[in-house]
């Protein structure tokens, strides 16, 4: 299968200095992802998976090199710009869910379309859809307090596609969630990539996620070891 | 453009303020003592230079008052710039999110202040209330009880404006310096910030 690029990354370098010592997070990475695309990035801890993911999400800077999301240098960016790419283009989805704790699942969801500017009654008409998509339909105002782990993440997914982003960024997806939950997150996500064509990235040694990919990126000391077609 | 207005804001601060009660009403507590305490010494003036007028006598509250009430005033500064310090620091996550998710550094600011000023009429409010029946009770034995029917109602509304106003300003004072440090935050430091 064939895909037009979406993202681009070109001799990524990021260096991190701790003390004396320079640490080589990421050391010269070249890689394009399609649009459409699964890819997982897999790799031991250390090996540069979260700060790819940092830097494909305009998070971090890179040392050197370029970032391109849609032909765009995302280092060229200036803050507001750097905004409007992370709320309108990218959902990013985390180990730890990073839901807001006082608001409702609702809210948590309807609050990346108040940054984009989505009229408060409509966004929290699309934040209801999302959440019923994500089989949480009756629970829209619950507090991640009183969801489980794999509720938690799939109201982190339903947040992630508040605003019909291209691309979805999840580092370590299914890190804290058990075995079945595990997997019930992955076909959910699996399924959108399929489904809306949207572009997944998701940082993982989850096997049942490599699994399900594309295309698997393994990652050693800062660098692609090699590239497999799932 | 990312939009977030001040009414996305208000609504965003008043969530914040109802589910975390506990540090909202310690902040509260914090201004509204120092109001309350400036409110009745100034009642205690006004009810006094009142009471001369009818009776041609000369009492009045000794000047080294006031600066007992200074004193308070910073010490609630300091005390709430400390509270909305660690509100910061347990907002680490949520604050990575929240820029994660298309949040400017301003948009982070305005949520801090916006907590600050509701924080700070509270307070204000609460505080001259309690001042004002502080004064009463403390000045009322030599005054009468009576005493605060005799002072015209506007001058007591024209108080609880100007140190309500004043309030607001200490505690937007005391928030500027959290506020600003945790609109700075870089979204990945806040992002792998464990509490």
């Amino acid at each position: 299968m064939s895909y037009d690029t979406v993202i681009e990354l070109r001799n990524l370098v990021r260096h991190y200095t701790m003390g004396d010592e320079t640490v080589k997070a990421l050391d010269g990475v070249d890689l394009d992802i399609g649009r459409g695309e699964y890819v997982s990035i897999v790799g031991p801890s250390g090996s540069g998976k979260t700060t790819l993911f940092n830097l494909i999400g305009g998070l971090d800077k890179p040392t050197q090199g370029n970032v391109f999301i849609d032909g765009v240098d995302i280092s060229q960016l200036d803050a507001y710009e750097l905004a409007w790419l992370r709320c309108r283009k990218i959902g990013y989805i985390f180990q730890s869910f990073n839901l807001i704790q006082v608001l409702t699942a609702l809210e948590n969801v309807a609050l990346p379309t108040v940054f984009a500017g989505t009229p408060h009654e409509e966004g929290l008409k699309k934040a209801e859809k999302l959440l019923s998509s994500v089989g949480l339909g009756k629970r829209i105002h619950h507090r991640p307090g009183e969801l489980s782990a794999g509720q938690q993440q799939r109201v982190a997914i339903a947040r992630a596609l508040a605003n019909d982003p291209a691309i979805i960024l999840a580092d370590e997806p299914t890190g804290n969630l058990d075995l079945q939950t595990g997997q019930e997150i992955i076909d959910l996500l699996h399924g959108l990539n399929k489904a809306q064509g949207l572009t997944l990235v998701a940082a993982t040694h989850d096997l049942k996620m490599i699994k399900a990919s594309d295309r698997n990126v393994w990652m050693r000391d800062g660098k692609v070891e090699r590239i497999e077609r799932g | 453009m990312v939009y977030f207005t001040i009414s996305d804001a208000v609504r965003l601060g008043i969530d914040y303020i109802k589910r975390r009660f506990q540090r909202t009403a310690i902040n509260v507590a914090s201004i509204g003592l120092a109001n309350s305490f400036l409110t009745s010494l100034i009642m205690t003036d006004l009810f006094y230079a009142t009471f001369n007028e009818y009776q041609g006598s000369s009492i009045g509250v000794d000047a080294y008052q006031y600066w007992l009430v200074a004193v308070a005033l910073i010490v609630s500064v300091v005390g709430i710039t400390n509270a909305m310090l660690i509100s910061v620091y347990e907002r680490y996550r949520e604050i990575g999110t929240m820029k994660c998710i298309g949040a400017l550094d301003q948009h982070i600011l305005m949520l801090f202040l916006v907590e600050a000023i509701i924080q700070g009429a509270a307070g204000g409010i609460i505080g001259y209330f309690l001042g004002v029946v502080a004064a009463v009770l403390s000045s009322g034995f030599t005054t009468g009880f009576n005493i605060i029917f005799m002072v015209p109602i506007t001058e007591l509304l024209g108080y609880l404006v100007g140190t309500t106003i004043l309030s607001i300003l200490l505690s937007i004072i005391a928030s500027m310096y959290p506020a600003w440090r945790a609109s700075k935050l870089p979204p990945v430091e806040a992002l792998s910030y464990e509490l």
